[in-house]
């Protein structure tokens, strides 16, 4: 009787293991209810605008209308590793969410867009990688004016005049030690 | 002509008195000085090894104490160069007992000043970078130049007019002191004897230093208040800045002049030459200042709240009615209206109450350091909570530590360099006894 209720025992957790280690890995795949087609150029220029479009369809091949799409970058900023949230977008009739992106650093990057399944409610999110070539200087400062003469120049030349004037005042140290080598009188004597 | 010669023995004896005599009281205020400067050491070995995360400073409000104490350091630094400089431009004959303390307060608060910013940075290594990444575009190499500058042409403005003093030291003290101060006066008085050729050098360079040196000063404040007036914060958006910071600068210099020359007095029994007449008039000059910062403030104030820009409304409940109204009141009615009070009134028109007035001013100068660098910063950029400060223990013990290698090096430069600016005293008293005909006495010439 013993050796009955084991075995039954060992035979229930056997299937309910394989069962929980299945669901496991065929949940993500039974969760998604959508089709996404994400189609990023794979490289962009520094500083100029990318287009990053985002299809979504039903498992029937239906446009997923009214589904917010954010967009996050892997980065790293100042020695911290993370995802940087740079835009949303709602997908239109046809499905697809567009976000207009403007890279400001070169290299490679790691995109991954996020979005909510609708009626499960479930987060699902789908990666790409895209390559920004370019060196060009984003910023722009938003006035300029050149006033001929008003610049680093003046700056030094008025820095070498005060320091000039300071020079001088040096010389007059030698001055003055040459002249107390020089107009010794019987009256006074160097000490010290 | 004997009585001049008697006055002039008397003046150099006080002169030399520090040099030649120091009791235990000033060992004992040695050792105390060292102890706080030591705590400070303490202190600033944890911020090294923790980082800035000890101090209350945080990324919004990044600046605190040790900006607020740069800034009164570098506006005390103008006791001496402004002070001394116009004074002896203006041909003031009063100022001559007084330009000696107040061309040292200048180099030694520049010393101070300057150690707070490289305290401020927290990684010490990183003053390099202003050196090496540094743009003249930046109001920051600004600041640097002119520090360095005006640092250089203030301990040449001190030494220059030094060298006959230090002469008489080296001559007087030949042979009754230790060999390393003999050498030292022997080094530092350039071989002179008072001859004809060194006073013209002398005099010339002085003439020269003495205008070189206000235009210097007066671009040290302004470029230091440029570092706030150019960052974009509501608070410190003013074309104003500039003289205010120079303003206040002058007038915190002239409160922290009195102090010193008050307890350099009672210490070395100073009371002939420095007189009650030196605390009025100097009394007189910080009143007149607290005027033109009461000026500055309502014309300030005014036009802010006039037009009332986004942000104005926080910043002006902070100082008036909130987190910083008690201090901005007290430096508003104690540190500007009471200076003012106390010199108008003849009851305290005297050594205490221009003493007193100087100690008010001198704190409410260090609280409207603090209010400017805290409250700019405070005022939320977005629409978020407001930030707040307050400072640690390790900033406390760092100004503690910096206030007091202040007050060491005074007290060190009192047992070494003569404090009174004898040849010019004298030259004073002979102008004002000996217009009756008496022999002028060789106040440039040194004695055996």
């Amino acid at each position: 009787m013993n050796v009955i209720a084991r075995r039954t025992v060992r035979t229930v957790i056997g299937f309910v293991s394989v069962g929980v280690v299945a669901a496991a890995l065929t949940g993500p795949v039974l969760a998604s209810h959508v089709h996404v087609n994400a189609t990023v150029p794979s490289d962009g220029t520094l500083g100029e605008m990318i287009r990053m479009p985002v299809a979504l369809q039903a498992q029937d091949g239906a446009p997923l209308q009214g589904t917010t799409v954010v967009f996050y970058l892997h980065a790293v900023f100042a020695g911290v590793t993370g995802q940087a949230e740079i835009g949303r977008a709602v997908t239109d009739e046809t499905g697809v969410a567009t976000l207009v992106y403007r890279p400001r650093l070169a290299g490679h990057h790691e995109l991954r867009m996020e979005y909510v399944t609708p009626g499960e409610g479930t987060v699902e999110e789908v990666s790409t990688a895209f390559d920004v070539s370019g060196g060009k200087q984003l910023y722009r400062p938003a006035a300029r004016l050149d006033i001929p003469g008003i610049n680093g120049g003046l700056l030094i030349a008025v820095l070498a005049t005060v320091w000039s004037i300071l020079l001088w005042v040096a010389f007059r140290f030698i001055a003055i030690a040459r002249a107390g080598g020089e107009a010794m009188t019987p009256g006074q004597h160097k000490t010290g | 002509m004997v009585a001049l010669n008697e006055w002039q023995e008397r003046l150099e004896e006080t002169a030399l008195a520090p040099v030649r005599r120091t009791g235990p009281r000033f060992w004992a205020l040695v050792a105390f000085l060292l102890a706080v400067i030591g705590w400070g050491a303490y202190a600033y070995s944890v911020q090294l090894r923790d980082g800035l995360i000890v101090t209350g400073m945080r990324d919004r409000i990044s600046w605190g104490l040790y900006i607020a104490t740069f800034v009164f350091f570098i506006g005390i630094s103008h006791a001496g160069t402004l002070i001394s400089a116009i004074l002896r431009v203006s041909q003031a004959r009063w100022r001559t007992p007084v330009t000696r303390l107040a061309e040292f307060i200048t180099v030694v608060a520049l010393i101070c000043g300057a150690s707070f910013v490289i305290i401020d940075l927290g990684r010490p290594d990183r003053v390099l970078n202003v050196f090496i990444y540094g743009r003249w575009q930046s109001p920051i190499i600004w600041d640097v130049l002119a520090i360095t500058t005006y640092l250089t042409a203030s301990v040449t403005y001190l030494f220059v007019p030094m060298i006959p003093d230090l002469a008489l030291f080296r001559d007087r003290l030949s042979g009754k002191t230790s060999r390393w101060r003999s050498g030292l006066y022997r080094v530092l008085a350039i071989g002179w004897n008072g001859n004809v050729t060194q006073r013209r050098s002398l005099a010339s360079a002085i003439g020269v230093l003495m205008i070189l040196i206000v235009p210097i000063a007066v671009s040290v404040h302004t470029v230091v208040s440029w570092i706030f007036a150019m960052t974009l914060r509501v608070p410190w958006d003013s074309a104003l800045f500039g003289a205010f910071f120079v303003a206040g600068a002058i007038f915190s210099g002239i409160s922290i002049l009195i102090i010193v020359m008050a307890i350099l007095r009672r210490a070395y029994h100073l009371e002939k030459y420095v007189t009650e007449k030196h605390f009025v008039y100097l009394g007189y000059l910080m009143a007149t200042f607290a005027a033109i910062m009461i000026y500055g403030n309502i014309s300030e104030l005014l036009v802010h709240g006039y037009k009332f820009a986004e942000g104005v409304e926080f910043h002006f409940r902070q100082l008036f009615l909130a987190d910083f109204a008690p201090l901005f009141w007290f430096y508003l009615v104690g540190g500007l209206v009471g200076p003012i009070v106390i010199a108008l009134l003849p009851a305290t028109r005297n050594v205490r109450g221009m003493v007193a007035a100087a100690i008010l001013v001198t704190l409410a100068m260090w609280i409207e350091r603090y209010v400017i660098v805290v409250t700019g910063l405070r005022v939320p950029l977005m629409p978020y909570e407001p930030a707040s400060y307050a400072p640690t223990w390790v900033e406390w013990s760092l100004l503690a530590a910096g206030l007091a290698l202040f007050a060491l090096l005074i007290a060190v430069f009192t047992k070494v360099f003569p404090i009174i600016a004898v040849w010019e005293v004298a030259e004073d008293h002979e102008a004002t006894v000996g217009a009756s005909g008496i022999a002028r006495p060789a106040a440039l010439e040194t004695k055996n």
